[in-house]
């Protein structure tokens, strides 16, 4: 008999070997990830320091090849500026690919804070029902009801533009749609059959709780996790965007669009539409394997 | 019975947002923030420091301001229950006014963006579900996945590259209109309407053309959640007996997928009015780009200016617009399913 409560990890291989998009998704995300190790270390420039080469276009399409064996063959000087330098004189594809090291580690990191915070909190609420944890119920409500992007930007700008600052006010916005979640699914299995086993065989409520109902009731919050992560990379970005995210030199996605913007309406786009790209397949890729997971989750 | 259940949800979300403003209130005196610096600077002698202290207000006891604030204290500055919003610390006007000024953008924005969206969604959501697991289908299916998960900051940057700088077919990012002309006598706010009633066509036309960038940015990012939902409840609805009857019957297929259309637009109705309260706040990046001025660059003013009234006011305000918006389709959701009433 097969157990429901641990996510076996031949569910997380695609059904049909053709799934073409979500082996997009896998291919995305798990670069995304490598690139969050590695990514600082493998550009061709340092991505916090500025070159001599301001406002420099990338090479057109047909440039490429040629620049590419010179490079390989290390006749050039200097590495070539793959997607071009930005008005300060950054390379933009050092700082696309150091990037993730900021945006998902903030948001992976965001997300497992809140993940623990609100499967624990959703645990007892959702297992002990009475008049303290209706009232964290209510809490957790007015929390929710707050508009996401503007208590994350008042939370940053107030606290100050640190990284820190920015993972707590994510946990804080995210936390409870966890809460909520587990809950309700605590709800749902202690009244089923094995937690009456389990409490014939003399166990504890309190160990009940935690061994039995718990793991039973962590699937939807996991399943959350991976579209909030792609959600919380866009808040992050957003956040730089408006100028109360983490502060430049940072390489990070949406504060290199934003140093762009004022100069994609002069016809210079590289500096902008490559980070651009960098995010809207990163959240995409997230959003694929949560859809994924979600659909195995509601087959069985 | 539909009366008590408006009662009983008018009741909840006034306490909610009570719970609200006393939450905000708090949690913006808890960051280490200090406004009287930013606002007369890191070099004020001690004096100027706590004279601004003084003027804010700041130096009283945090209960005496939450009293002020709740309008418990009338003798001292009106309040909420006297439907007062409070005085900028920066502007030195009412926030009232500032807010009826930029309010009226983002609702318009976000209004027209809807009005798109669905315009352009329903259809497709419609045509995915009445093709199940065809080509067609499986495309509707990624394109909503797609437009859902996308920064819509860079695609408006992006429409601006494409449709401004190459095309030359859409006007600068820099505002509701051009420079040159003049606005007409604000009367709702909203410049489309305010142009039809000073009856300046010219006017009208020209906002209209400035906001269709922005308005298609936010379209497309809508379009996504959209046709999800539509293309999901469709399907559940075409899956029911009445439809399998229908289809017995032999009524035309067109009509049957009218029908069906009806039974999934109720349910879709909660999370078309959890989406507009979303995109209230959600506009902020859009705004920004192209200049607008709405509510949500106003609350990014305020947020970097340590504008603490303005901060409270603005979460507020949308908070209160989406339970209202939510009550709304409630009410209209319950109105055609008496069910949920009871």
């Amino acid at each position: 008999m097969s157990r429901p409560h641990t996510l076996d990890t031949a569910d997380l291989l695609p059904r049909r070997r053709r799934d073409w998009l979500f082996a997009l998704g896998v291919t995305i995300v798990s670069t995304v990830v490598v690139l969050a190790i590695v990514g600082p270390y493998v550009g061709p420039y340092d991505p916090t320091m500025t070159t001599p080469n301001v406002s420099m276009p990338p090479p057109s399409l047909s440039e490429i090849p040629g620049l590419f064996g010179a490079w390989v063959s290390g006749s050039l000087e200097a590495p070539p500026h793959w997607m071009g330098t930005d008005a300060s004189g950054f390379d933009v594809f050092s700082r696309v690919i150091a990037a993730p090291r900021t945006d998902l580690v903030i948001a992976l990191v965001a997300n497992g804070l809140s993940l623990l915070v609100g499967v624990f909190l959703g645990l007892i609420a959702g297992y002990y029902r009475n008049a303290a944890t209706e009232l964290m119920m209510r809490v957790s409500d007015v929390m929710q009801s707050f508009p996401v992007f503007i208590s994350a930007m008042v939370l940053v700008a107030l606290a100050g533009r640190s990284t820190t600052n920015i993972v707590i006010a994510l946990a804080f916005v995210y936390t409870p749609i966890y809460v909520r979640l587990t809950r309700a699914e605590v709800m749902s299995q202690k009244v089923r059959g094995f937690v009456e086993a389990a409490r014939a065989l003399g166990n504890t409520e309190l160990s009940i709780a935690i061994r039995h109902v718990l793991p039973n009731s962590l699937t939807p919050a996991l399943i959350q996790a991976s579209v909030t992560i792609g959600f919380a990379i866009l808040l992050t970005a957003g956040l730089s965007f408006v100028g109360a995210g983490v502060r430049p030199p940072t390489p990070e996605w949406g504060l290199m669009i934003s140093t762009g913007a004022n100069q994609i309406i002069l016809g210079e786009w590289w500096p902008s539409v490559f980070p651009g790209i960098a995010i809207s397949l990163t959240v995409f890729g997230f959003a694929v394997l949560g859809n994924a997971l979600e659909r195995r989750y509601d087959a069985s | 019975m539909l009366f008590r259940y408006i009662a009983k949800r008018f009741a909840v979300g006034l306490l909610q947002l009570i719970g609200l403003t006393i939450a905000v209130f708090f949690l913006i005196r808890l960051l280490p923030a200090d406004p009287v610096s930013r606002l007369v600077g890191m070099n004020a002698s001690p004096e100027a420091y706590a004279q601004a202290a003084k003027q804010l207000g700041v130096d009283r006891p945090l209960l005496a301001q939450l009293a002020t604030y709740l309008g418990f204290q009338p003798d001292i500055a009106p309040g909420l229950l006297q439907g007062s919003l409070g005085v900028s610390w920066v502007t030195g006007s009412t926030i009232t006014s500032e807010i009826a000024t930029y309010l009226p953008v983002t609702i318009e924005l976000v209004t027209l963006s809807f009005i798109l969206a669905l315009a352009v969604a329903v259809p497709i959501g419609m045509f995915g579900a009445l093709n199940p697991g065809g080509k067609a289908d499986k495309g509707v299916f990624v394109y909503s996945l797609f437009a859902g998960s996308q920064p819509e900051f860079w695609w408006g940057l992006l429409f601006v590259y494409l449709f401004f700088f190459t095309l030359g077919i859409a006007p600068a990012p820099l505002g509701r209109l051009s420079p040159m002309s003049s606005p007409p006598d604000a009367v709702t706010g909203f410049m489309t309407i305010d142009a039809l009633i000073a009856g300046q066509l010219d006017i009208f036309v020209e906002a209209l053309h400035h906001l269709m960038l922005p308005v298609i940015t936010m379209a497309f990012i809508l379009s996504g959640p959209i046709i999800k939902m539509v293309r999901q409840n469709m399907a559940r609805a075409l899956q029911s007996d009445f439809v399998l009857y229908a289809n017995c019957a032999g009524l035309p297929k067109e009509r049957v997928a009218r029908y069906a259309l009806r039974a999934a637009m109720a349910p879709s109705m909660t999370l078309i009015g959890i989406l507009y309260g979303f995109m209230l706040s959600g506009a902020v990046l859009t705004e920004s780009v192209f200049a607008l001025g709405g509510i949500g660059q106003y609350s990014i003013s305020a947020v970097l200016a340590y504008d603490y009234p303005a901060i409270q006011a603005v979460v507020l305000v949308i908070t209160a617009i989406s339970l209202v918006v939510y009550l709304a389709l409630d009410l209209i959701h319950a109105a055609i399913d008496p069910r949920i009433a009871f």
